[in-house]
């Protein structure tokens, strides 16, 4: 009984999160930010917007502003493919909005003791991650969700 | 009875009534005499009181109570209104309104009480009928009676010394050991006075028996008693631990208590009230009449505000009024549209239970009838949300007003167009640009009475606030005819505070300069008054009307005054756009901002100042590349003609240059989320293939 309990007590620490790669490495997006992951569609340009912005898609009729990742993170410009998706996340503002990822994995339940903080070296000024959870030998990045969306132009 | 609900009502209509009564306090001052707007003063005041009474406002009913006797009088021929009376009005409106806010924003009315208003009405009352005696003392004494009665508690020392007691009674207490006299002052939120006063007598009895009640044991049972009530207690145990026990029962305030004889209270049965002291002859008379009086509506009105009170308070949130008025006829309209619109369902879904066939003639009647209604239907929902202005402007005269004794330079606001309708949404962002610019006009734009003489000019100044439609935009001008913008004093401030160099200044046009008004904290009043000129003004007032998608420009003409224009979209959601295209992009121009489109041949471009011009029909026209400003590839092969789209804001023209016309569309205004502070971009629409097409903000592009 009492390990059953003690069963209970870690499975509400867990949280889930989406491992989606970007760019050769695996980052993990708390799954409660996500309303939606759909494929590709047309993006719309805006002008004048910042770089990492690629425009806005057309989403049940609503118009999304969708970012792409790897332009926010500074790596090699997106390249579309049938694996690539847009997750569209849950602004704590109100609102939605998409981020570009190369392919999405899978789903992954992690305690916070899988997660460490990362150090100071990894904790560059721009960074968007606060921790790194490991699953076997991978490593998954998490993203800070606030510091993506957030107003602040690392690029 | 829970009155909660019927909160968003009371505010909704209070706000309407404090209004009328500001107008028709207005127009009292002009016309003392006119006996429709007394009457009609006197409808409102008494509806205001009404209202308040049922929904447990007691502070606020006692005042509008107080208002309304003085318009009675007034009606009745026996009071002069003069400046004076005007004023002290004004200012119970002001506290009607502050309760009013407060009801906004607690749900409940607040603590303050406005003593000194109610005591100026009153005085105004009781002054004007200073000679006839007789009705001036009942008015006031009527008008205040909760003052009087509070007034015998607090002024005359201990009430138990003042405890009827008759003869019989008075032999008996004077064969007791020991008594004691008390007073027990109950908190003013109690509800249940009643309990608490039979807790308190249950305590009591445990030491004693008491002899005398002040009210009657049966008054107290039925609560007829205001906060406090007295008795006389035979124990023999010793004070302290008697005021223990009392004081341990909920909600009492306070316990007076002290050893009394039976022989105090023979005195004074035996001498007539007419032998006690002095100072409390007076007061008691008057209160004693009125003090039931009092008492019976006292609970009655505090019943029901407590129960709103606890019903709301725990959240306490603030209540916004999101209702609005909607003309029955608009309804009506609506409704009519909703039923063509299901006529046109089911003609539609007939025809394509028929057959399997598709009469290609009778689809397009179909569709093209669908269009018509839903175009309607539009316009219909949109009037529904379309309010006139009148609800901000009203309350401009009763400022313009403020300020003329204020400022000591007379002047008068003149309004026209109080009818002219916009979104409600945008009606209520209105009020605090507006009032910015009114206060503007009568602070920097008149000038002093003497000036004014000096240069030939009617000594009172003239405001003036104009609306009226023009397309698809309202127009509102707000103006004076006074100095108007002196353009050397604000170049030369535009100077000194680097904002410009002395060189470039000389070159500035009057706009440009004018232009610097609108700057952040650029404030030319030399001197900081409360009114304005503090530098938080006309860039505030400029930002809140674009943030409504709306412009604002001056016009001034040195010594006859300056005008404000403020333009404001009529709708917001749904505008009729042209579809343009650039290169593989597609592109929304509001169509209410565009003059005409024009073929233009490329030689025709002609440069002034190195920028790119044209001459059409005697105006010259700056040209603006679209494609440069969105930052497109400039186009490899240069055709000879270009498409022109000219557009207005306000009054500068400029010609954008596309690739291609689409057509006419009627766009819904979608928000860009993250990406709305673009300052190109006003917004996205989807087109009917589900594809977005961005909305060009003309008035950032000329």
């Amino acid at each position: 009984m009492s390990d059953l309990a003690m069963y209970d007590v870690v499975e509400k620490e867990k949280k889930q999160y989406i491992v989606v790669k970007i760019g050769g490495e695996h980052y993990g997006i708390d799954i409660s930010y996500i309303d939606n992951i759909v494929r590709m569609s047309k993006i719309t340009r805006v002008p004048k917007a910042p770089s990492y912005y690629r425009g806005v898609i057309n989403l049940r009729g609503e118009v999304v502003p969708v970012m792409s990742l790897r332009r926010r993170m500074n790596l090699d410009d997106d390249e579309f493919t049938d694996a690539s998706r847009i997750i569209i996340l849950k602004l704590d503002a109100g609102g939605l909005m998409g981020v570009i990822v190369d392919e999405v994995k899978e789903v992954l339940s992690l305690s916070e003791d899988d997660i460490e903080a990362p150090t100071s070296t990894l904790k560059s000024k721009n960074s968007f991650i606060n921790g790194v959870g490991t699953n076997g030998d991978e490593l998954i990045s998490i993203f800070e969700i606030s510091s993506i969306i957030g107003e602040n132009d690392a690029s | 009875m829970d009155v909660s609900q019927y909160l968003d009502i009371f505010i909704d209509e209070t706000s309407g009534h404090i209004q009328s009564l500001s107008d028709n306090i207005m127009e009292l001052e002009k016309e003392p005499d006119n006996k429709d707007v007394v009457n009609e003063i006197f409808r409102a005041a008494h509806s205001l009181k009404g209202m308040a009474g049922t929904m447990g406002f007691k502070r606020m009913q006692r005042l509008t109570h107080d208002m309304e006797n003085v318009f009675q009088e007034v009606r009745n021929d026996n009071v002069k209104v003069n400046s004076n009376l005007i004023d002290i009005l004004f200012k119970c409106l002001d506290a009607i309104e502050g309760y009013l806010d407060t009801v906004k924003a607690t749900s409940n009315e607040g603590e303050e009480e406005n003593e000194a208003l109610i005591k100026l009405l009153n005085d105004y009352l009781a002054g004007a009928e200073g000679g006839e005696g007789a009705p001036a003392e009942a008015a006031p004494a009527e008008a205040a009676p909760a003052e009087a009665a509070g007034a015998t508690g607090a002024a005359d020392g201990p009430l138990y010394k003042r405890i009827p007691v008759d003869p019989e009674l008075c032999e008996k207490l004077k064969g007791e050991k020991q008594l004691y006299g008390f007073t027990i002052h109950i908190n003013k939120e109690c509800l249940l006075k009643a309990a608490r006063a039979f807790l308190v007598f249950k305590a009591v009895e445990e030491f004693g028996q008491i002899m005398a009640f002040d009210p009657s044991s049966g008054d107290i049972e039925d609560e007829n008693f205001e906060f406090d009530f007295s008795f006389i207690l035979s124990s023999e145990s010793e004070l302290e631990p008697i005021i223990e026990s009392i004081k341990a029962v909920s909600e009492i305030d306070s316990v007076e208590a002290e050893k009394v004889t039976g022989e105090m209270y023979e005195k004074k049965a035996e001498e007539p009230a007419a032998e006690a002291p002095a100072p409390e002859a007076a007061p008691a008379p008057a209160a004693a009449a009125p003090a039931p009086a009092a008492a019976a509506p006292a609970p009655a009105a505090k019943a029901p505000a407590a129960k709103a009170g606890s019903k709301n308070q725990p959240a306490n949130k603030p209540v916004t009024s999101r209702t609005i008025r909607v003309d029955i006829e608009k309804l009506d309209a609506l409704m009519n549209q909703v039923s063509e619109l299901i006529i046109a369902k089911n003609s539609l879904a007939s025809q394509s239970n028929a057959s399997g066939e598709i009469d290609h003639q009778t689809l397009h009647e179909n569709i093209e009838y669908l269009e018509r209604i839903t175009t309607n239907l539009h316009e219909s929902v949109m009037k529904v949300r379309m309010v006139p202005i009148e609800s901000v402007v009203a309350k401009f005269p009763r400022m313009i007003r403020d300020l003329d004794r204020k400022l000591n330079k007379p002047m008068e606001l003149v309004m026209t167009g109080e009818d002219t309708e916009l979104d409600r949404t945008v009606v209520d962002q209105l009020g605090d640009p507006l009032q910015h610019l009114l206060r503007n006009s009568a602070d920097h734009g008149i000038e002093s009475p003497e000036d004014r003489k000096a240069a030939g000019k009617p000594e009172k100044g003239t405001i003036f606030l104009n609306a009226f439609q023009e397309g698809n935009n309202v127009i509102i001008e707000v103006g004076d005819d006074g100095a108007g913008i002196n353009t050397d004093k604000v170049r030369d401030k535009a100077v000194e505070r680097g904002l410009v160099t002395p060189e470039e200044a000389e070159n500035l046009t009057q706009k440009e300069i004018i232009d610097f008004l609108f700057m952040p904290s650029f404030s030319m009043a030399k001197q900081i008054t409360d009114i304005s000129g503090r530098g938080v003004g006309l860039d505030v007032v400029k930002s809140n009307i674009e943030a409504l998608g709306g412009d604002v420009s001056v016009k001034s003409v040195m010594g006859e005054g300056s005008t404000f224009t403020v333009r404001l979209p009529l709708t917001l959601a749904i505008i009729q756009a042209l579809m343009v295209e650039i290169r593989d992009e597609k592109y929304a121009i509001a169509l209410a901002s565009i003059m005409n489109i024009e073929n233009i041949p490329v030689s025709e471009i002609k440069y002034v100042e190195s920028k790119e011009v044209i001459h059409l029909r005697g105006q010259v026209i700056p040209l603006i590349h679209l494609d440069k400003i969105l930052d497109f590839e400039p186009k490899e092969s240069e055709e000879d003609t270009m498409t022109v789209v000219i557009c207005k804001k306000g009054d500068t023209l400029g010609g954008i240059i596309v690739d291609n016309l689409i057509g006419q569309l009627e766009i819904v205004i979608k928000s860009l989320g993250k990406l709305d502070n673009n300052k190109l971009i006003s917004g996205a629409t989807i087109l009917g293939d589900g594809e977005i097409a961005m909305i060009l903000d003309v008035n950032a592009v000329i």
